[in-house]
């Protein structure tokens, strides 16, 4: 199930030659009656072409851009539209399932940043966070914050409700000194 | 019922030592003892995020941080959180931390992205 979404990225790093990680975590209902079937299941896996380890890469002398800020912000309106596309059209009809949901957080995941990165905004890194949950009775709060340069660096959010399921994109992006 | 992940670092190649320990240990020491409360989960996830941040600024390395944190009642619903990065492996990192208690989840990911080459 994981290869699926490992083939994806690795189509996607031939295409565009990046360096990607992606890493996604699932908290599982417990179930009741008696025995607490582990609620953790933990997949991280990087995708890259090389090991960083293997050969440590000599420091790098850059030269001077003498630019203070970037010459293009980060069209914070345009993602928001992406996220909204995106969500709609992969999780419309979608009802909660639990393996279902699982593929479906890593691809969006992937699928937000490909299109991000083909607004091709320079010097800018991207963080997608993605969270898909069950409507039910519970509550849930998602707060972040974020130690950065406000004057360049920013974020995009967006979420998305169906009748058995919601869906929280956020999407920041810091600036490359 | 508490399931603790083991202790592991972020995988950056300089030195930005922030163990899941750390954070867990934040986690605990304010909603350790609380049951799921809608009126004060936000001041939680506000003094979570906070005390996250202020550890990693103590570490006084040009980073830049994100830290994002989804506290969730427990009702038997479902939830699945991914994340993808584009950025420089090499010098750019992050880590995940699930907590849980007997009426809440927590979930903390932290993003540590490099002002350096």
């Amino acid at each position: 199930m994981s290869d699926l979404a490992k083939e994806k990225a690795a189509r996607l790093l031939k295409k565009r030659g990046s360096v990607s990680s992606l890493g996604s975590h699932d908290v599982r209902a417990k179930e009741t009656g008696g025995k607490t079937k582990d609620s953790i299941s933990t997949v991280s896996y990087i995708d890259e072409p090389g090991h960083h380890d293997d050969n440590p890469r000599p420091a790098v002398q850059m030269e001077n851009t003498f630019q203070l800020a970037p010459h293009r912000r980060f069209p914070v309106l345009t993602v928001n539209d992406i996220l909204k596309d995106v969500l709609a059209s992969y999780l419309q009809e979608e009802k909660y399932e639990a393996e279902l949901c699982r593929q479906m957080t890593k691809t969006i995941s992937e699928v937000i940043k490909a299109r991000v990165k083909d607004l091709m905004v320079p010097r800018y890194k991207i963080i997608v966070l993605i969270s898909i949950g069950q409507l039910s009775d519970q509550n849930m709060r998602i707060g972040s914050r974020c130690l950065w340069d406000s004057s360049n660096d920013t974020f995009s959010s967006h979420s998305f409700k169906n009748s058995s399921l919601f869906a929280v994109a956020n999407v920041y992006a810091v600036y490359f000194e | 019922m508490e399931e603790i992940s083991g202790e592991e670092v972020l995988n950056i190649s300089v030195c930005v030592v922030v163990s899941n320990l750390s954070i867990l240990q934040c986690i605990q020491s304010i909603i350790g003892e609380e049951s799921y409360r809608q009126d004060t989960v936000n001041q939680w996830t506000a003094k979570i995020v906070e005390q996250a941040l202020t550890l990693l600024v103590k570490q006084t390395k040009s980073y830049k941080y994100i830290v994002s944190c989804a506290v969730m009642q427990k009702s038997g619903a479902g939830l699945h959180t991914a994340n993808s990065c584009y950025w420089d492996t090499v010098t750019d990192g992050s880590c995940t931390v699930k907590w849980e208690n007997r009426t809440m989840y927590c979930v903390v990911s932290v993003f540590a992205v490099s002002l350096t080459p």
